[in-house]
């Protein structure tokens, strides 16, 4: 008899199921209301990608999808890495009459980012949020792209502890002058490093998209170059008060930048060189702050090389 | 929590003393391989040079308690475990008590309900897939016909669990034994119920929190026929994503049916399978085989030998048709085709392929449900195949197998339509046996397998290969093997490659050591339908195994 | 990670623990060809010993061994009274083959289905084939692992040395 008391309780879980019905989708969104704040908890989603991974296209629309839903706060970096699928085809028109998937997005610290935080070697597409749960021996950093709309609405609420101001100005041609500009909003104690690089948004190239080859596809948002160290470089002091600023100012000159890209690819495996034909309007500064005891970015923020 | 499972163990160690009939016993193994660099076959060396797997299992019972636990060691995981797989632990410990036909499990245990289809929990060390559950089983059995399971836990994934939150309840029931039924027709019916809950939200969708499954079966036994039904159903189970076109609110459903018919001397079976948007994950927006919690085995025949499974059939849980046929037969001593000591034959044809318009998929502006039974859609395997073996005189035995598979490497390995199309094999095996005197026997084994690929393809293809191996053994205690595998037909000549192996072992008792050396292929090793990437290497590997 | 596995093993050593090779069967159902549950401490020979051997229809020297055996079952019985028992560890995948590849096999043996490896684990079997000696009293008395052209007639002899105590 007490024995089916158990059993009793046990079919209490033959209710436990949520049967929807349509429409699915729900237009009550709210977006967390920043209206008020000078700064704003910013989030970047680093998509590891490849032109002829058939499956991150998926990865990139969820990117736009996420986007969709919280405007300016998120802000993405497609690294392609790996090799196996970034890997460009070779110019030569013999071997290659369509002169299909020959542009080598690849850049040296996209390699090195990859390396260390093993995204490529667990397979494509792959992506990190604001570089979260890092640690030591494990591999939790790494999200699927099923994961992120979940893990960006929780960080999204999550207190922001920098500010970060970019600007830049052109002073003859190719060359500009970028000023980075931290500013604690908090006491903080740890080390903390700042991280800027530029990407190019609408790159049109070739990419596998399910099982078909995309010669017309928008790229979004592809990391060209660093304009740091690829693990970046020191804010100024080792603990932060709360108002303690640190500017950082960076002379770059685009066609070195560019000419830099081309030589690396030309050194990697399978390079072709056909790394160039930068858009300048396309630009974009990208600037974080990130803690060096687990890497997690506590603080990014994008802006336009160009626009006023 | 590993020092409590110590403790608790250290603890029922000394009432052992006062217990009768308490015993512990266990068992242990090692596998220990060097990676050195081999630029031919695309082989990396490991940072670490030698990686390790090992795990040693202890349990001690006494009358009606039991307790276990299984110490994991990855220092660092061989290449073809998963990296998470990284350090060790205890991530197995259970205690399990029973008392007038209830037996109550607490800690980690492993189940089935059904034949698997809406959900198994079980542990394959080849693949490094360990999904046991941690939390509180029952198992109750009324009178000898009616018994019933259930639980409530999370499933384990490397050192760690997944989110959900599962729980279920099984039944069955025998229907001749409960109600007293003498007929020579038995049925035996069984249903389960899955649910998951994992909290979760979507600002753009509604998404449900408890994804539940249901599964029905039936057993029907009469004299030498067998016949086995199975249909599960999974309401709405999207993923957490934003984009519409990933929403997927579909109901998925499965089934596999059976029928069996043996005799003395003959036997033959068929199946048939389907699984449609039938993936049940321990948490939803993960990838990867460590969160699948449900089990459909893929309907082709596991293959022994290494030509016959270079080429392994994957599941397609989101969506697959399959069929297929077995006929053993034995040939009688004396006739013709039998001979002094008699012929067993095994034939085995087996064809799985996708549903129309691919897997169920529901939302706001999408409705599609595949065709229940198309079997005119792409195919993604099929094997015929021929097993003959026969025993020639006292010292000569042989086992011949001759296939014919087709292989759409484009699908079932995620690449590119078109870029190495659907490969045709055509593949012979001889294995042969010579008994030299009492205890050495001497085995020669010669695979060839010529392949062709269907459909104009954008990538140099393997080809054909050719592979021997003689191994020899002295009972009881001595093997020695080496074989080489040949890629000779590779159109990058570059690509024409050997992989040599030498292995050679010992076995006394339950302790068995072997240790090999050469290389191996680059390649898919599958379990049931669920496989794993072995990358290629080239080094030593040393396997010790024991149990006391 | 290493001081608590010491503290273990001095422990179970101080407790006297001897590893010893008499065990017990398992409290562990299987499941017979025809459905029924069984449940392997009810295995039963008259006091005559019993051999418990796991194997798949898919690992080859399982079914080589089960095979030289068969050849001379008939011999063993009328010298020993042993009984065979063989664990299907096979899985959902190849269970169906079980029944006619045993028929086709002419096998007599007592075949189990053990389909997601609970008697397999409770009996610490990490690899097929592995054999296991039962003595009159059920206790577990000699396990050999693997199999290798001949072995069973150091199985016959394993056989015959309990038979004489």
């Amino acid at each position: 008899m007490k024995r089916s008391f158990c059993f009793i309780i046990l079919i209490g879980f033959l209710n436990s199921c949520d049967v929807l019905e349509g429409p699915y989708m729900d237009d009550t969104v709210n977006p967390i209301d920043t209206s008020g704040n000078e700064y704003v908890k910013n989030i970047l989603i680093e998509d590891f990608t490849a032109h002829r991974c058939s499956n991150c296209p998926n990865a990139a629309r969820e990117i736009e999808a996420i986007h969709d839903v919280y405007g300016s706060r998120i802000i993405s970096l497609a690294i392609h890495a790996g090799f196996q699928f970034a890997y460009p085809y070779p110019l030569d028109t013999t071997v290659n009459p369509d002169q299909k998937f020959t542009y080598d997005f690849r850049t040296s610290w996209g390699d090195e980012m990859d390396t260390e935080f093993g995204l490529s070697a667990s397979g494509l597409p792959n992506g990190m949020i604001n570089r979260i749960d890092w640690t030591e021996n494990g591999g939790d950093h790494r999200k699927a792209f099923s994961q992120w709309a979940s893990i960006t609405a929780d960080e999204l609420n999550k207190e922001v502890q920098f500010g970060i101001n970019i600007n830049s100005t052109v002073v003859s041609g190719d060359e500009i002058d970028i000023t980075v500009n931290t500013e604690a909003l908090t006491s903080l104690s740890g080390n903390y490093k700042l991280v800027v690089c530029l990407s190019e948004n609408n790159i049109i190239n070739w990419q596998t998209d399910g099982s078909y080859e995309d010669s017309d596809y928008v790229h979004k948002h592809v990391l060209r170059s660093l304009l740091t160290s690829t693990w970046g470089e020191d804010l100024s002091g080792t603990s932060i008060n709360s108002g303690d600023s640190s500017n950082h100012t960076y002379s770059l000159d685009l066609s070195d930048l560019e000419n830099n890209n081309i030589q690396n690819s030309l050194s990697m495996n399978l390079g072709n060189g056909d790394s160039g034909g930068w858009d300048a309007n396309n630009l974009y500064v990208i600037a974080y702050v990130y803690d060096v005891s687990n890497y997690e970015i506590l603080q990014v923020e994008e802006k336009s090389l160009l626009a006023k | 929590m590993k020092t409590q499972a110590l403790t608790i163990l250290l603890i029922i160690c000394s009432f052992k003393l006062a217990a009768q009939n308490s015993e512990i016993h266990g068992d242990f193994s090692l596998t220990l391989q060097s990676y050195v660099e081999d630029e031919t076959i695309n082989a990396a060396a490991a940072d670490e040079v030698v990686l390790n797997n090992a795990f040693l299992n202890l349990i001690y019972s006494s009358n009606n308690f039991t307790v276990g636990l299984r110490y994991e060691s990855y220092l660092n995981a061989l290449l073809d475990y998963d990296s998470e797989f990284k350090g060790n632990g205890i991530p197995y410990r259970y205690a399990t008590y029973s008392i007038d036909g209830l037996e109550i499990t607490a800690g980690n245990f492993y189940e089935q309900f059904g034949s698997g289809l809406i959900f198994r929990s079980y542990e394959e060390k080849g693949l490094g897939i360990d999904n046991a559950m941690d939390g509180i089983r029952l198992k109750y059995r009324i009178g000898k016909g009616i018994s019933l399971k259930s639980f409530i836990g999370k499933s384990r994934t490397f050192f760690t669990y997944a989110d959900g939150i599962l729980r279920g309840i099984d039944g069955e029931i025998d229907v001749n034994e409960t109600f007293g039924l003498e007929k020579q027709t038995k049925y035996i019916l069984g249903g389960s119920f899955i649910s998951r809950y994992e909290q979760r939200s979507n600002p753009k969708f509604i998404i449900p929190q408890n994804v539940a499954a249901y599964a029905g079966r039936l057993n029907i036994l009469n004299g030498g026929w067998n016949y086995y039904g199975e249909y599960a159903y999974k309401i709405n189970d999207p993923i957490n994503s934003l984009q519409e076109s990933e929403m997927n609110y579909a109901s998925g459903s499965a089934f596999t049916n059976s029928i069996t018919y043996s005799q003395r001397g003959f036997g033959v079976t068929a199946e048939v399978h389907r699984a449609d948007n039938m993936l049940l994950l321990s948490e939803r927006d993960r990838t990867g085989k460590a969160y699948i919690m449900n089990y459909i085995p893929t309907l082709s025949k596991p293959h022994a030998y290494t030509l016959l499974a270079i080429y392994p059939c994957a599941t397609q849980a989101m969506g697959e048709l399959g069929v297929q046929l077995d006929l053993f037969y034995k040939f009688k001593k004396g006739t013709l085709l039998g001979g002094k000591y008699g012929t067993k034959i095994n034939l085995n044809l087996s064809r799985i392929n996708a549903l129309e318009g691919g897997n169920s998929m529901l939302n706001d502006n999408i409705d599609h449900t595949p065709a229940l039974l198309s079997f005119d859609e792409e195919l993604y395997f099929s094997d015929i195949n021929l097993e003959i073996n026969k025993k020639v005189n006292k010292k000569v035995k042989y086992n011949a197998v001759f296939a014919h598979q087709k292989y759409n490497k484009d699908f079932l390995e995620g690449k590119t339509p078109g870029e190495y199309g659907t490969l045709s094999s055509t593949i012979g095996v001889i294995d042969l046996s010579y008994k030299i005197k009492k205890g050495h026997t001497i085995r020669i084994e010669t695979q060839a397998l010529f392949a062709k690929e269907i459909d104009s393809v954008s990538k140099k293809q393997e080809g054909d290969w050719i592979m021997a191996l003689a191994e020899y053994t002295i009972s009881p205690n001595w093997f020695f093997a080496i074989q080489d595998m040949y890629n000779y037909g590779n159109e990058d000549e570059s690509k024409r490659l050997h992989y040599m192996n030498i292995n050679f072992g010992f076995l006394k008792g339950a302790t068995r050591f072997e240790i090999g050396y050469g290389k191996k292929r680059e390649g898919i090793f599958c379990v049931g339908g669920i496989c794993k990437v072995v990358p290629s290497s080239n080094g030593l590997n040393l396997s010790i195994t024991s149990s006391f | 990670m290493k001081k608590p596995i010491i503290l273990l093993i001095a422990f179970l050593l101080s407790c006297g623990v001897t590893f010893s090779q008499d065990r017990s069967l398992p409290n562990i159902e299987v499941k017979t060809l025809k459905g029924n549950s069984f449940n392997i401490q009810d295995l039963d020979n008259q006091g005559n010993p019993m051999v418990i051997s796991f194997w798949a229809t898919w690992c080859k020297p399982c079914k080589k061994e089960l095979n030289a055996i068969a050849e001379v079952y008939d011999d063993w019985q009328d010298e020993t009274g042993v009984k065979l028992i063989a664990i299907s560890i096979d899985d959902t995948r190849s269970m169906s083959k079980v029944a006619p590849y045993v028929n086709s096999s002419d096998w007599e043996y007592d075949v189990y289905l053990d389909s997601n490896s609970d008697l397999k684990r409770a009996m610490g079997v990490s690899t097929v084939p592995h054999t296991f000696l039962i003595n009159g009293e059920g206790k577990i008395v000699w396990n050999h692992k693997g199999y290798i052209d001949g072995d069973e007639e150091e199985l016959y002899e394993q056989i015959l040395s309990i038979l004489v105590k």
